[in-house]
């Protein structure tokens, strides 16, 4: 039977001194675009880099197309294509000694698809790694983790220094190998105009736990920012409000329910449809709800 | 696998590897040398071998490992690997020695007490005790690793000769040096017999065994 899921997270734990990840449950759906957001600190290449089993998990369970990355290692990481934050290749070997050095690593690893993606990235494949620039390395990475068929896509804050050009390049991209191919990919990124561009899933995280995983019309159809004055604020439903900030004109609330905030204000607040910057911002923001 | 992470090794090494090459400019003058010709390819191995150990540390100081343990391969293998290039890097220094001294116009060495049993024996007693000290220092804590195991050896160094003097030896580094000289000559001599030979084999054998058990665990538990 095929795995409903690409990816499984089941209470995972991992604590550092001054940080720890509490029961990080989350899921993606085959051949979905899943996005992982948070404040910087949050957790999110922690997760990452425990689903690609770089840092030992002490809980829980994380399965990827139904296998456990752990036992199923060596299976599991065929299947995936990683791109890091900061991508570690050889500074002084050229990009197709690496290539060939690493490609053999992969059962599904193609040279074709390798040097054509290579042509369209304008990647000097005769050039040693050190003497391009941070843009230029991340088109390697991504390069390298797409030419071997995989069926998941990792990425770590794979926008991050990009020029806008290349990022919309690599998000229509990213969106044409789900159409074509049926992929699924898990992104990190703090560019939230990135997710409302092509995320199916959007995750966040704060201070190592998951405080919503829903699908970006969940969120963005379902979820409102309430404007209004705080005595108006504070008769809204309390498990309904997900984070406050006070402005000098009055007071916006995140709520998980548009509709019913609507009904609970009617027209002594202005409810609008909210962003993926908003929820950003309210959710990571200082001013929590008191109620 | 096994195989990939080999290939990988060198491949992705072979400039840090000719990091070598200076000392066969000393391999080669010293061919002119009376009776130099065994030491030299006896330490010629024993440097391949500590230069491919270093590999590790390379790769850590480039940010590579995270790389590395993203590949569909197991750590363990990628420990293997290391092993084996040591060995091989050793090895491949050592016959570079040999075949120089049989071709150099200028060598006065035989290169046939080269490829005696007893000196090939040595260089592996000597490069195996090496490669199963350092690798796992190499796993687990990379360049560090290195720097710290050279500056203890130092301290372990300079504390052996201020005791040597403290304890009335005219001379500590001679007293040292002499010891050292003594036993690789007295090692040297016992590999021409079977008995030492086994025991010899045994010891080594179970030394690399266990640095190499012990390296996977580190490096099996090693955050990336």
């Amino acid at each position: 039977m095929t795995p409903e899921f690409a990816l499984e997270l089941r209470g995972v734990r991992k604590t550092y001194p001054g940080f720890a990840l509490k029961d990080v449950s989350f899921t993606l759906p085959r051949g979905y675009i899943g996005g992982l957001i948070g404040p910087n600190g949050s957790g999110k290449t922690t997760i990452i880099k425990l689903i690609m089993n770089l840092i030992r998990r002490e809980a829980g369970d994380i399965r990827v197309f139904g296998l456990d990355n752990r036992t199923a290692e060596v299976e599991v990481k065929s299947r995936i294509g990683f791109v890091y934050d900061v991508p570690g290749f050889w500074d002084d070997q050229s990009l197709d000694s690496q290539r060939r050095a690493l490609g053999a690593f992969y059962p599904r690893w193609s040279d074709e698809t390798f040097h054509r993606l290579a042509r369209e990235f304008a990647l000097p494949l005769d050039k040693k790694y050190k003497a391009l620039s941070h843009g230029a390395k991340t088109k390697f990475a991504l390069a390298m983790a797409l030419s071997h068929g995989a069926d998941l896509l990792i990425m770590d804050e794979p926008t991050a220094g990009l020029d806008p050009v290349f990022r919309r390049e690599l998000l229509q991209r990213l969106s044409a190998l789900l159409q074509d191919e049926g992929k699924s990919v898990l992104f990190s990124t703090h560019i939230t105009s990135d997710l409302e561009r092509v995320a199916d899933v959007i995750t966040f995280i704060r201070g190592g736990e998951i405080v919503f995983s829903l699908t970006r019309d969940e969120l963005l159809d379902g979820w409102a920012v309430v404007k209004g004055d705080e005595r108006v604020i504070r008769e809204l439903d309390p498990r309904l409000v997900k984070g406050v900030r006070h402005r000098a004109f009055g007071v916006e609330a995140l709520v998980s329910d548009g509709g019913a905030a609507r009904r609970a204000v009617g027209s002594r607040a202005v409810v609008d449809k909210v962003t993926l910057d908003e929820v950003m911002v309210l959710m990571a923001g200082e001013n929590r709800h008191a109620a | 696998m096994l195989r990939n992470a080999l290939r990988k090794d060198l491949l992705l090494n072979a400039r840090h590897l000719w990091g070598i090459l200076p000392w066969f400019v000393w391999v080669a003058y010293a061919m002119s040398e009376p009776d130099a010709g065994r030491i030299t390819a006896v330490g010629a191995g024993f440097i391949g071998s500590l230069m491919a150990t270093t590999i590790a540390a390379r790769e850590d100081k480039l940010r590579t490992s995270a790389t590395l343990a993203s590949l569909p391969v197991r750590r363990r293998t990628l420990v293997q690997a290391r092993y084996v290039v040591a060995i091989v890097v050793g090895a491949a220094t050592y016959l570079i020695v040999a075949a120089m001294a049989a071709l150099l116009p200028w060598s006065v060495q035989r290169a046939a007490e080269l490829v005696e049993l007893k000196t090939v024996l040595l260089t592996l007693t000597l490069a195996g005790m090496a490669i199963a000290l350092i690798m796992p220092l190499v796993i687990r804590f990379g360049l560090l690793g290195v720097v710290v195991f050279l500056a203890a050896f130092q301290v372990v160094g300079v504390v052996l000769f201020v005791a040597a003097d403290f304890f009335g030896a005219r001379s500590g580094s001679r007293l040292f040096f002499g010891t050292v000289e003594r036993g690789i000559a007295a090692l040297h001599a016992g590999l021409g017999q079977p008995g030492p030979i086994v025991e010899t084999a045994v010891v080594v054998g179970i030394s690399v065994w266990l640095s190499f058990r012990l390296s996977v665990f580190l490096a099996e538990r090693r955050d990336l």
